[in-house]
């Protein structure tokens, strides 16, 4: 076992090169990079499903039930404001270290504009249109699944693209607590230099920005031009907000 | 437990069996750690919110009264503010340190970007819901441009403004969280440490003292909104 | 009436805004003209209890003879580290001797022999500028670490019987991926190769091993955890990968500032260095991560206990 010819590290520093270097990093290590993305696209997905399974039914019942309007509308003021950082780490001391933990963390944070969104759309739909439907006679459930809720998919739908991009963003900061993902690259300048720092860093705002832009798609598509009106939270105002925490 | 020549080691003093057990939240130790580790960093963590947010508006507000009168100002800043904004916080940092150091001027940098987004697209969206006749009417009665711009537009656009003061404060609480990434300041110091350890007493009062403070700031703002704007009991983003 | 008010209210906002930018901006400027009488001690740790104890002893007992210090705790590993002192952010940090030629210097055998370890260090760093102060009596080294029920169960002892672990993993910080002392080593010296790492940014890797997140952890071997009677066992290391007796703590300052200084600040820094004998560190590593006291209190107790403060 020889000695390995002595080399001093020492990192370059950062320079208009190292900006483009990082794209090269990508390039060089994309079985890791993919790797990364998948661990933080599986923790953010099921994060987003377990709230959208938690706030949707909750804001529609609530909305249609015309009920706890000053919960429903202050829940995502809360929601906003909380620090995802301390939320994450309050978390794991009450439940302990695991992949679940950290994406129960990442559900509380994404139930409440999804919650706000569905039981403002609900409670807003044109009540003389509710009032047509029951006086033609149909049932309590049939008005709120064939009346009401095509009426809502679009503002619910934005709550949806608003919790699917901060939640995207905030997984970067479940790798302080083992959470995995690109942020696994981000936080460990020592292994992967200020090129692979950057380059997840770049790789984390795609994600981002590709996940605000394909649900916005599919947002439009969904909200027939006469329908569209603006949402309690503002999907552009609080997508500006959500990136890249 | 001193040896014979070997150094004194005093007594540290004990620890509760709370603290020992790592049980969910003692307050012996949140009472007897107060003024040495949680008030310092809820303070730091004021400061550094309060600082950013303070320059962040100073920057928004000049480049949204900009915007106001060239209209090509307004793209190529939303577009970099918005840049600012995609880049994940810690990264920035990360790319700030060889320039300005571990000091808190890296941290400020950084937060200040964070804010220039919000704060500007609300200021000149505020700036823009001025009725046109409005402005006309101000012009005809012989207000001059600075004139219109602070006895007109700004009151007329502080709902909005006030609304992207309240985003950028809650944002900033939240990110001067990982200032401790840099610097030993801030609530995020004590949670990084206690995570370290897997402390659950520290972690649990040094997060609850974060959220805490965003709520309380939140608010502040609000009330501070209504104060200042009353006649716009109109919902704000 | 109120939009005077309200005029006034944001007139004064802004200028308070630019007044406070102004005066940062001097401020920032100040701090960048330093040309103190006494040069500033900028002292540094690396991001774990031991490194933050350290680093409060050496920072009190530094201030306690009148020496400006400027403490820059949990920096981050000693690549980030390094970085800092070469890059002139800090001039002082207390390291590990033999992971200064295993990871600094990339060195895949470090001497057994710690005054060896320490000539070739001093050699290597004096290139960069960089003097090595006298080292503590006391070592810590990265060691292989398990549940004392999963050592019972596959009869481990040491780390070559690690290989007898069906799906293998390990948690460490990061950085142990890429360290002789660390991944490279196991597989080079040990040939253990199918081993999944898991990062450990943030957490315990106590807490990681408890919940199931990893069989094998990298602890330390001053770790109270590991203080008998000890839930976990620790596995030996034959081949010395980890460069136990080499990993005592020696203080890598800058040069420049140690010339500067003078024979004083050496004689604080090594009175200092020669309290910190195995015991010693052992108590002051329980009172921090069990009964969780803070550092500095804990320094500040075995300082004037010993009365260097």
């Amino acid at each position: 076992m020889g000695e390995s010819e002595s080399r001093v590290i020492l990192f370059d520093d950062v320079s208009a090169g190292t900006f483009l270097d990082a794209f090269r990093f990508i390039g060089d290590n994309g079985q890791l990079i993919w790797d990364k993305t998948v661990e933080q696209l599986a923790l953010s997905g099921a994060a987003l499903g377990v709230a959208i399974a938690i706030a949707i039914p909750i804001g529609v019942l609530l909305g249609h039930w015309h009920r706890g309007s000053f919960i429903a509308i202050n829940v995502s003021n809360i929601g906003r404001a909380l620090p995802s950082l301390a939320v994450i780490a309050i978390g794991i001391s009450i439940f302990g270290i695991s992949f679940t933990n950290v994406m129960f963390a990442l559900v509380v944070l994404a139930v409440p504009p999804m919650l706000t969104n569905a039981y403002v759309a609900v409670d807003e739909v044109d009540r003389d249109v509710v009032q047509a439907a029951r006086g033609m006679g149909m049932r309590e459930h049939d008005v709120l699944f064939r009346v009401e809720l095509p009426l809502s998919t679009a503002l619910i739908f934005a709550g949806i693209r608003t919790a699917a991009v901060y939640v995207v963003s905030t997984a970067t900061i479940a790798a302080i607590a083992g959470g995995g993902g690109l942020g696994d690259i981000i936080v460990n300048q020592a292994s992967y230099r200020f090129e692979g720092v950057l380059g997840a860093a770049y790789c984390v705002a795609a994600l981002a920005l590709l996940a605000d832009f394909s649900l916005g798609g599919v947002q439009r598509l969904l909200s027939p031009r006469g329908l569209r009106r603006r949402p309690v939270v503002d999907p552009e105002v609080a997508t500006a907000q959500a990136f890249g925490h | 437990m001193s040896g014979g020549g070997g150094p004194v080691i005093p007594n540290f003093g004990s620890a509760s069996h709370c603290i020992t057990n790592n049980d969910l939240f003692c307050t012996d130790w949140v009472r007897s750690n107060w003024s040495s580790t949680l008030q310092p960093a809820l303070l730091d963590h004021l400061k550094l919110t309060a600082i950013a947010v303070v320059i962040g508006f100073a920057i928004a507000f000049a480049a949204a009264v900009l915007a106001r009168r060239l209209r090509f100002f307004e793209h190529p800043f939303t577009l970099f503010s918005a840049l600012l904004y995609t880049i994940p916080s810690i990264a920035l940092f990360q790319v700030l340190v060889p320039f300005t150091g571990l000091t808190e001027t890296t941290v400020e940098i950084a937060l200040v970007g964070y804010t220039l987004l919000i704060l500007f697209r609300n200021t000149l969206a505020g700036f823009r819901a001025v009725p046109d006749d409005v402005l006309e009417a101000a012009r005809g009665m012989g207000l001059h441009g600075r004139e219109i711009l602070w006895r007109i537009e700004v009151p007329l656009a502080l709902p909005s403004i006030m609304a992207g003061l309240r985003i950028a404060v809650v944002t900033i609480v939240s990110l001067a969280t990982l200032a401790a990434f840099v610097i030993p300041e801030g609530l995020g110091r004590p949670i990084f440490i206690a995570l370290r350890d897997y402390f659950k007493t520290e972690i649990i009062a040094a997060g609850g003292l974060a959220v805490l403070l965003a709520l309380t700031a939140d608010a502040v703002l609000v009330l501070a909104q209504r104060l200042l704007t009353p006649w716009a009991r109109a919902r704000a983003a | 009436m109120i939009r005077k008010h309200t005029r006034r209210a944001v007139k004064a906002a802004f200028c308070i805004s630019f007044g406070v930018a102004l005066i940062l901006g001097g401020l920032a400027a100040g701090a960048m003209s330093a040309t103190a009488a006494q040069p500033t001690v900028k002292l540094g740790t690396k991001n774990f209890t031991e490194e933050y104890i350290l680093g409060q002893l050496y920072k009190q007992a530094l201030e306690a003879k009148g020496y400006k210090v400027e403490y820059h705790e949990n920096i981050g590993s000693t690549e980030v580290v390094d970085k800092a002192m070469t890059s002139g952010q800090i001039n002082v940090y207390p390291e590990y001797l033999g992971t200064v030629l295993s990871v600094v210097f990339h060195k895949t055998s470090v001497p057994k022999n710690p005054a060896t370890a320490l000539a070739q260090a001093r050699a290597l760093d004096g290139k960069r500028g960089f003097t090595l102060f006298t080292p503590t009596p006391f070592y810590d080294t990265d060691a292989m670490g398990v549940l004392n029920s999963t050592a019972k169960n596959y009869g481990l002892k040491t780390i070559a019987d690690m290989k007898k672990i069906p799906g293998l993993s390990i948690c460490g910080f990061p950085e142990f991926q890429t360290r002789y002392a660390g991944l490279l080593g196991l597989k080079q010296a040990y040939g253990i190769t199918k081993a999944k790492f898991v990062p450990l940014a943030g957490i315990s890797v106590y807490e990681a091993m408890d919940g199931k997140k990893c069989i094998v952890g990298d602890v330390f071997s001053t770790d109270p955890q590991l203080a008998k009677p000890s839930k976990y066992t620790v596995l030996t290391d034959p081949k010395e990968i980890f460069s136990e007796r080499s990993q005592t703590v020696v203080p890598i300052v800058s040069t420049k500032l140690a010339k500067s200084l003078g024979s004083k600040f050496r004689q604080t820094m090594d009175a200092v260095s020669a309290t910190l004998t195995l015991p010693a560190m052992i108590a002051m590593n329980k009172a921090v991560a069990i009964d969780k006291k803070q550092p500095a209190a804990v320094a500040k107790a075995f300082l004037k206990a010993n009365h260097l403060s």
